[in-house]
C-alpha cells in the first residue's frame, strides 16, 4: 500500500476521533470506535503484506474479531439493555473542544515533539498524525462525562498507540502482540461489566453522579 | 525451573477454585500452594544471592531486586491467604458476603498472585507490561468485591486511571526500542540495555517521562495517585497488604530498570532528579492529607504514597540512599501487612471505617491494638525499627547533596507522625463503646500480623547473609 494511502486511512482514524468529541448517540460513538478499529486493521494488515508472516495475518484476524465484532456487540448490547439512547455529555461545549482539539493537533505537529514524530524521518507526517489521534484520545477520556464514551476513549488511545508503533517501526514479535490483545480483550469485558454495575448501582453511565467516595 | 512451578501451580489453584464447590476445599488449595510458592521463592533467592541472577528459558530472568521482590511478594502472598481465610468467614458470618464471593475472592487473588510473579520474573518489557496490566485486571473486582455503589466507583476510578497510565507507560516502554533492530521482537531487559548507547538522549529522556507516569501511576505517585485511597478503602482488608505491600514495589522495580536504561544514555541526574521531584511531592501532599484523614484504610493509602515517596527519594539521593531505599521497600511491605491485617480486624469488630467510630481500641481488641500502634511506630521511623535507620539513610545522603530539599521532606515526615499519632491516639486510647463487645475475634487474626512483626524486629537488628548479598547486588545494579 502507498504511503499516500495509509495517511489516508489514518486521517479517517483521526476525523473518527472528532466526530466521538462531537457525538451525541451511544450508538454512534459504537459505530464509531469500529470504524476506527477497521481502520487500524487495514494499517496492521499492511504490514503483514510487507512481512509476509502468518503469524501477522492472525494478530490482524484477531484484532478484527475482538475491535470490529466483539467489542462494538458487547457495547450495543449494554446499550440495549439499559436503553441507552444518548450518550452522556462534555465537560466542556462543543466550540471549545474543537478549539482544544485544534490546538491539540497543532501541539502534536510542532517542532516540540519532533524526537517522536521523526523516530523514521520519512514517516514524519504519520507519526504526527498518530500522535494527535492519541492526544485527541486523551482529551475524549478527560472531556466525557460518560462511562461508555470513556471506556471507547481508553480503546481509541491504545488504537492510536498501535498506528504510531506501526509507523515507527516498533512492532513487537506477533506473540506479544497477541498477548496484549488478549489484555485487552479482557480488559473490553471487565470494562463492560463495570459499565453495567455502575449503571446498576447509579441508574446512569454519567460519572458524574458517582460521588459515593467520602473519607 | 522454580518459577514455571510457581507461576503453575497459581494458575492450577484458579482453575481448581473454579471447579471447587466447597469453600474448604477453595480455602485448603490456596494455602497449600501459596505455601508451596513460598519454599520455592527463598530457594530462587537463595540461587540468586549465590550466582548474580536466575534465568529460566529466554522468557524468565531474575536479578538480586527481582529476587526480593520475589520473597515479599510470596511472603506477604502467603499470609493474605491465611489472614483472608479468617477474616473472610468472619465477614460471612455477618451476613456480609456468601460463599460466591469467597470463590471469587479466591480465583482473583491467586490470579493476582500469578500477574505479579510474572511481571518480576519476565525477561521481556513487553511482556512485563502485559503482567502488570493484568494485576489491574484481576483486581478490579477484588476492589469492587462488596458491590456497594461507592466500591463500584473505587473500582471503577482504578481501571481507568490505571489503564490509561499503563498504556502511557506502554508508550514509553516501546520509545527505547527505537534503536534495535532484527531481533523478531525478542528484546528482553539486558539487550535494551547493551544497545542503550545507540539510543537518542532526548528520545530516552521523553521515554522515560512516560514511563516513570505511567509506572507511577501503579506505584502511587503524587499526582498520579487519586485511585489508590479509594481502591484501598473500599477492597477487602487483606488486598491492601497485597496492593501496598507488593503491588507497589514491582511497579517500583520496573521503574527502577528503566531508570538503569536512560541513565547509560543521559547520565543519573535526569532521572534522579525526576525521582525527587515525585518524591518530594508525594511526601507533601500525603503528609497534609494524613493530618486531616477521617478514615484509617485511606490513611494507610496515604502512608504507602508517603513511603513510596520515601523511596524515589532514596533512589533519586543515590549512594547510601539506593541501599536504604532497598531495605525500606522490604521493611514497608513488612510493616503494610500488619497494618491492613490490624485494620481488618478493627474493621470487623468496628464494622466501621470511620477514625471517629474507633474509640477504646486498646480496651476492646488490645492485641491488635498493641499490633497497630507498633505497627505505626515502625511505619513513622521510631528507633529502633530498621524504618529509622532507612530514613536517617536517606535524609543523610539527601543532605549531602540536595540539603535544602532534605529539610523540606523532613519537616513533612514530622507533620506525617503528628497527624498519624493523633489518628492513633483518638482511635486507641478513651473510653470503649458500649455496644462493642470487647475480645479479639480469632487467634488466626493475630498470627500473621504478629509473624510480620517478629520478622520486621529480627530485620531490624540483624539481615541473613543471603538477604543482605541481594541487597548489596540489587544496590550495584541500581
Amino acid at each position: 500500500m502507498s504511503i499516500l494511502f495509509l495517511q489516508f486511512i489514518l486521517e479517517i482514524m483521526f476525523l473518527i476521533l472528532v466526530f466521538l468529541h462531537i457525538s451525541k448517540k451511544s450508538s454512534e460513538v459504537v459505530w464509531a470506535y469500529m470504524f476506527q478499529s477497521l481502520a487500524l486493521g487495514i494499517i496492521l494488515f499492511n504490514s503483514y503484506l510487507d512481512s509476509g508472516s502468518i503469524l501477522l495475518l492472525v494478530v490482524v484476524l484477531l484484532v478484527l474479531a475482538i475491535k470490529v465484532i466483539l467489542a462494538p456487540l458487547f457495547f450495543n448490547r449494554l446499550i440495549k439493555k439499559n436503553a441507552l439512547a444518548f450518550s452522556v455529555s462534555t465537560y466542556i461545549n462543543t466550540p471549545l473542544t474543537l478549539i482544544i482539539i485544534s490546538s491539540l493537533t497543532f501541539i502534536a505537529y510542532s517542532h516540540k515533539f519532533f524526537p517522536l514524530t521523526n523516530i523514521i524521518p520519512g514517516n514524519h507526517m504519520l507519526l504526527a498524525l498518530s500522535l494527535a489521534v492519541m492526544f485527541l484520545s486523551l482529551f475524549l477520556i478527560i472531556n466525557r462525562k460518560g462511562a461508555l464514551s470513556q471506556i471507547i476513549g481508553v480503546l481509541s488511545f491504545e488504537n492510536s498507540l498501535i498506528a504510531f508503533v506501526v509507523f515507527a517501526g516498533l512492532e513487537q514479535s506477533a506473540w506479544l502482540q497477541i498477548g496484549i490483545l488478549f489484555d485487552i480483550f479482557v480488559w473490553i469485558i471487565i470494562s463492560t461489566v463495570f459499565t453495567n454495575m455502575i449503571y446498576e448501582q447509579f441508574g446512569s453511565l454519567n460519572v458524574t453522579v458517582m460521588n459515593k467516595l467520602k473519607d | 525451573m522454580e518459577i514455571i512451578f510457581i507461576i503453575a501451580l497459581l494458575i492450577v489453584s484458579s482453575l481448581v477454585s473454579i471447579l471447587l464447590k466447597r469453600r474448604a476445599a477453595i480455602e485448603g488449595v490456596s494455602v497449600v500452594s501459596s505455601f508451596i510458592v513460598l519454599i520455592l521463592s527463598i530457594s530462587i533467592a537463595i540461587k540468586v544471592a549465590d550466582f548474580g541472577s536466575y534465568n529460566f528459558l529466554p522468557f524468565f530472568n531474575i536479578d538480586a531486586l527481582g529476587a526480593i521482590m520475589i520473597l515479599i511478594v510470596s511472603f506477604v502472598g502467603f499470609f493474605t491467604v491465611v489472614y483472608s481465610i479468617v477474616y473472610l468467614r468472619k465477614e460471612t458470618a455477618k451476613n456480609i458476603i456468601g460463599f460466591t464471593r469467597v470463590k471469587q475472592y479466591f480465583i482473583l487473588l491467586n490470579l493476582f498472585l500469578t500477574a505479579m510473579f510474572l511481571s518480576i520474573s519476565a525477561s521481556n518489557p513487553i511482556f512485563a507490561w502485559i503482567s502488570i496490566e493484568a494485576t489491574t485486571l484481576s483486581t478490579a473486582f477484588l476492589v469492587s468485591f462488596y458491590n456497594k455503589p461507592s466500591s463500584v466507583e473505587a473500582a471503577w476510578k482504578y481501571l481507568i486511571i490505571n489503564s490509561v497510565g499503563l498504556l502511557l507507560g506502554f508508550f514509553g516502554t516501546l520509545l527505547y526500542f527505537t534503536e534495535i533492530h532484527g531481533t523478531g521482537g525478542a528484546i528482553s531487559w539486558n539487550l535494551l540495555l547493551e544497545n542503550s548507547s545507540n539510543l537518542n538522549p532526548l528520545l530516552a529522556k521523553i521515554a522515560f517521562i512516560f514511563v516513570l507516569i505511567g509506572y507511577g501511576t501503579k506505584v502511587g505517585f503524587v499526582p498520579m495517585h487519586t485511585w489508590k485511597p479509594d481502591a484501598y478503602s473500599k477492597a477487602p482488608a487483606p488486598l491492601g497488604a497485597l496492593l501496598s505491600g507488593a503491588l507497589l514495589p514491582i511497579a517500583f522495580m520496573i521503574i527502577l530498570k528503566f531508570k538503569k536504561i536512560t541513565d547509560a544514555v543521559v547520565g543519573p541526574l535526569f532521572s534522579q532528579h525526576l525521582l525527587i521531584a515525585f518524591g518530594v511531592l508525594s511526601v507533601a501532599v500525603s503528609a497534609l492529607i494524613i493530618f486531616n484523614s477521617r478514615n484509617y484504610k485511606r490513611l494507610l493509602a496515604y502512608s504507602s504514597i508517603e513511603n513510596a515517596g520515601i523511596m524515589a527519594l532514596g533512589f533519586g539521593f543515590g549512594g547510601l540512599g539506593i541501599f536504604a531505599a532497598i531495605l525500606h521497600m522490604i521493611y514497608h511491605s513488612c510493616v503494610k501487612a500488619i497494618l491492613f491485617f490490624t485494620s481488618g480486624n478493627l474493621l470487623l469488630k468496628y464494622s466501621s471505617a470511620k477514625i471517629q467510630n474507633i474509640k477504646g481500641a486498646l480496651k476492646i481488641l488490645p492485641i491488635t491494638s498493641v499490633l497497630f500502634i507498633l505497627g505505626f511506630l515502625i511505619i513513622s521511623g521510631t528507633p529502633p525499627f530498621g524504618i529509622f535507620l532507612t530514613k536517617v539513610y536517606i535524609l543523610s545522603a539527601g543532605i549531602q547533596v540536595y540539603p535544602i530539599v532534605s529539610f523540606i521532606v523532613l519537616f513533612f515526615l514530622t507533620i506525617t507522625f503528628i497527624g498519624f499519632l493523633k489518628h492513633v491516639s483518638s482511635m486507641f486510647l478513651g473510653e470503649k463503646p458500649v455496644d462493642v463487645e470487647a475480645g479479639e475475634s480469632s487467634i488466626w487474626l493475630l498470627v500473621p500480623p504478629i509473624i510480620f512483626l517478629v520478622i520486621i524486629i529480627i530485620l531490624s537488628f540483624y539481615i541473613p547473609p543471603f538477604l543482605l548479598a541481594l541487597i548489596n547486588k540489587a544496590v550495584l545494579l541500581y
